[in-house]
């Protein structure tokens, strides 16, 4: 049996700085976002739901919450569909499969900024991606794709799908491979056709893996920033501003901290929403646990 | 489906998740400062090796080279140390605090970092660690990862071999550091892993702790970099390589222990 005071002696210092930075920041957000905290003058006093108010009415905030939600809806389901096809593609006997998986997975473990800046090159006037553009026969934005507000977000959503997918393509191969070899013979003795294999017996099978998927890619996105920052400070004209970097605009460009502190619990309790409603309908995952 | 049109896809995808790839390192040896390395370039005609020395002359370059380094290594065995001996109390702790404070890892791990931007600054500008390496190694020690995987890793070992060992004398300290040490080491390699390749790449914590350039760590350096009025893009392309290699030197060596690293914590034991 684990003595109590030894137990305690190796559990307090951990226990004091994760109270210090993580447990104490997540409620002192929460007691800011009702004052009108700001360092220029430091004000403690609780000044009600204002903020969350001002919030409602903010255009720049439901632009910001807009653009978040089109790149999240428009990229976790081509990363998750991608990652998927990927994955079963390299869960058969294939001649170099190592090195495939090796190839696919080595973007996501590159810093997000080594890869926004190589993008930031490809997607420039007169870069690779125009050209191929133009080469296909269509007009590539004269500026340049980050330069337009009609493609800077879709092609910083591309990039990122780029940079998501061996990641979960890792997680699903790992999920195939666990799979009872069983369920590949009964599907064989029944005559199942590829097709129906998948739907029915694979698809079902990687259920819980695909809740665990969709729930992290979520959080992730939902966070979107590096990228923002990096490539576009959030133009043109705000087409490509991001919950996290309206967060970090207004917090620490404009240090309204307050008023950032109620931006940010409003974008938890969005993440905590659709998270939940993924969790129901994908079911409370057996095997989940992260 | 025949083999044939598996490989073509395998071979198209291969293509596009290598391109941006192979581009940073023809752009890291491009001749021409004054422009973005043009569509014409796929291939480094007339390659500017120089680039990749050059680079260390840039201001700050080196010195951010180092605090990455630096920062990623004592976070990585910081968070190595607490989460044995957090894990360990966590493990074998009776009663109800040891859940209590697992319910509690768990939902910190469910929050969204950016709800820490704010409060955190406000936190440490009082503490006066805006700048200091304090600020970029002390928070990031106690990640809640660490702790949860260790604890689920330590858990799933009998307790036979520290009761034998009790019973024949053994300190306490010896127990966890001569006995679930050593047995510990697949999770020790999972928090390793996580815990580095995380904080070496990391950017948004590290760029608002530090005003200063000397504090920069490497991604938030290469950032501020491209914000220059006149970007020499290759050499902001060779710096960008350069941070890029030790990844792919580490991930080229433990390919196997890196994909089970992350893979792990997705399946419950």
């Amino acid at each position: 049996m684990l003595r109590k005071r030894f137990s305690a002696l190796l559990f307090t210092p951990w226990a004091i700085t994760f109270g210090l930075f993580w447990l104490f920041p997540i409620l002192f957000a929460l007691y800011l976002s009702f004052t009108h905290y700001t360092p220029l003058q430091p004000d403690f006093e609780i000044t009600g739901t204002d903020n969350y108010v001002r919030l409602m009415g903010d255009v720049d905030f439901w632009q910001s919450v807009r653009n978040t939600v089109i790149f999240v809806v428009g990229t976790v389901p081509f990363t998750t569909g991608l990652a998927l096809g990927l994955a079963l593609l390299l869960n058969s006997k294939i001649r170099g499969r190592g090195f495939f998986r090796a190839a696919y997975f080595f973007p996501s473990l590159t810093a997000l900024v080594v890869v926004a800046l190589v993008w930031t090159s490809l997607y420039a006037r007169g870069g690779v991606l125009s050209a191929l553009v133009s080469w296909i026969g269509l007009t590539p934005p004269a500026h340049g794709f980050l330069m337009s507000v009609s493609t800077a977000l879709p092609a910083i959503m591309l990039m990122d799908i780029w940079a998501a997918i061996g990641y979960y393509m890792l997680l699903y191969l790992a999920a195939l491979q666990a799979l009872p070899t069983s369920y590949f013979e009964t599907a064989r003795l029944l005559n199942a056709s590829r097709m129906q294999t998948l739907r029915l017996v694979i698809w079902p099978a990687l259920r819980p893996m695909t809740l665990l998927i969709l729930v992290l890619n979520t959080i992730k996105s939902f966070q979107v920033f590096v990228e923002v920052y990096v490539m576009t400070r959030g133009g043109p004209l705000g087409s490509t501003r991001t919950m996290v970097y309206y967060i970090y605009d207004q917090g620490l460009v404009k240090f309204d901290m307050g008023y950032a502190s109620a931006a940010a619990y409003a974008l938890f309790v969005l993440i905590a929403v659709v998270a939940l409603f993924q969790a129901r309908r994908f079911g409370f995952g057996e095997e989940i646990a992260v | 489906m025949n083999r044939m049109v598996i490989y073509v896809v395998l071979v198209a995808a291969l293509a596009s998740m290598l391109f941006p790839l192979w581009y940073l390192v023809v752009g890291a040896l491009s001749n021409n400062p004054l422009v973005l390395p043009g569509a014409g370039d796929l291939w480094p005609k007339d390659p500017r090796w120089s680039n990749f020395s050059d680079v260390w002359q840039i201001a700050h370059f080196p010195r951010a080279v180092i605090n990455s380094i630096a920062i990623a290594l004592t976070v990585t065995a910081g968070n190595l140390l607490f989460a044995l001996m957090t894990g360990y109390a966590l493990a074998r702790g009776r009663g109800r605090w040891p859940k209590l404070w697992m319910a509690t890892i768990l939902g910190v791990m469910m929050m969204p970092a950016h709800v820490l931007i704010i409060p955190l600054f406000i936190e440490l500008n009082t503490f006066g660690w805006i700048d200091s390496y304090a600020a970029l190694i002390v928070p990031f020690l106690v990640s809640p990862i660490a702790v949860f995987i260790m604890r689920q890793y330590i858990a799933s070992i009998p307790s036979e071999l520290e009761d034998a060992a009790r019973v024949d004398g053994a300190s306490e300290s010896f127990i966890l550091f001569k006995i679930v040490a050593p047995l510990c080491k697949p999770a020790m390699a999972v928090v390793a892993i996580q815990v580095f390749l995380l904080n070496w790449n990391t950017f948004l914590f590290p760029f608002i702790f530090t005003t200063r350039p000397e504090m920069r760590t490497l991604p938030v350096a290469l950032a501020f970099f491209q914000g220059f009025q006149q970007v020499n893009w290759p050499h902001l392309l060779a710096a960008s390589t350069l941070a890029t290699i030790p990844i792919l030197i580490v991930f080229l060596f433990f390919q196997r222990q890196i994909i089970s690293g992350l893979t792990a914590g997705a399946f419950k034991e």
